[in-house]
């Protein structure tokens, strides 16, 4: 009895496993984008917001596919860093940031002190296993620091859930 | 005692089993649907005419999703202008669906030397992509389809030119 019961569970185990081994998904190990980069941000003065990426081992993203948009002031060009230059067969010379990277975004005009601001940030970026992602949008929000104090520390968007 | 823990134990592993098989069933019940979806699409090839991808029925059917900024996504399709050149005669057909401006995209192909259609799909095709197994969403994605129209096949990442080149021969090779 015992041994039968043990073999049919074995046995209706051995039918179910292999259909759910074939159904083919992405490696699993691979990060959704919003956790391969990271994304955090600060405003370090009425005139100026901090964009940081954190880069996941094994991924990088490229310096000419960013842009910033910052709500609801209008932001000025973003001042990129000199990343790692890559020949690309395609493209010719690309640059390419890992592990952090952080870009300063200039408000066209001041900012209100205490005010909140939307910063919105595209980036694109790849694995070196191979793939790469879309132009992935992104946006967090950050405060102002008040008249006189010093600028806040860098602020995550809010956790959207388990898959994000 | 004894005895009845391996009996619960047991009947809790049948019904894990069994969910697992009904799980299994309802996915592969899924991926027919979206494998029908993905044969329903009708995106503009690059002169800008509609093209059916259910014109290509029939055919074994290789869906490769990619951009000319995804350089892995590159990198491979040197391998699918040669698998193409040499199984056209038998049936096989690749599709291109790139995620990308029609510009970027003729100026690659052309540079290449591409031998099979290549359609503009825009960020839905990545959302189609992703019911079919790819759920982070990143390029390349290659789904390959027999000729009834499942799919056989679904991967992330380029593709391996001798397991890829194996998988075809099996796939050609009269029944």
């Amino acid at each position: 009895m015992r041994p039968a019961l043990a073999a049919l569970a074995l046995a209706a185990g051995a039918v179910a496993l292999p259909a759910l081994a074939q159904f083919p998904g992405a490696k699993p190990d691979l990060l959704p984008p919003d956790r391969a980069f990271r994304l955090s941000a600060r405003a370090l003065d009425p005139n100026t917001v901090e964009v940081r990426f954190d880069i996941a081992d094994g991924y990088y993203l490229y310096r000419d596919r960013m842009s910033f948009r910052v709500e609801p002031v209008m932001a000025g060009v973003a001042v990129l860093p000199p990343g790692k230059r890559k020949h690309d067969a395609f493209f010719g010379d690309v640059d390419t940031y890992r592990g952090s990277v952080d870009v300063r975004v200039p408000l066209a005009q001041a900012a209100a002190p205490g005010e909140a601001l939307t910063v919105y940030a595209q980036s694109q970026g790849c694995a070196d296993v191979g793939v790469c992602y879309p132009p992935n949008a992104q946006q967090v929000k950050v405060s102002v620091p008040l008249a006189g104090a010093r600028a806040g520390d860098f602020v995550e968007p809010p956790a959207k859930g388990l898959f994000n | 005692m004894h005895r009845r823990t391996i009996l619960i134990g047991g009947g809790i592993a049948a019904v894990a089993a069994a969910a697992a098989g009904v799980a299994a069933y309802r996915a592969s019940r899924t991926r027919e649907r979206d494998a029908a979806a993905l044969l329903a699409l009708v995106l503009p090839d690059l002169s800008g005419r509609e093209q059916p991808l259910a014109q290509w029925r029939g055919k074994i059917l290789v869906v490769n999703f990619w951009a000319t900024w995804c350089g892995p996504c590159r990198e491979e399709m040197p391998h699918f202008v040669r698998a193409q050149a040499e199984h056209a005669a038998t049936g096989l057909q690749f599709v291109g669906i790139a995620v990308d401006q029609v510009d970027k995209v003729r100026q690659f192909t052309d540079e290449l030397g591409v031998n099979y259609p290549i359609l503009i799909g825009g960020y839905g095709a990545i959302e189609l992509s992703r019911a079919l197994g790819n759920s982070v969403g990143a390029l390349p994605f290659t789904i390959v389809l027999d000729r009834q129209g499942a799919v056989v096949w679904t991967h992330l990442g380029a593709v391996k030119e001798p397991q890829f080149n194996t998988l075809l021969a099996g796939l050609l090779t009269p029944a």
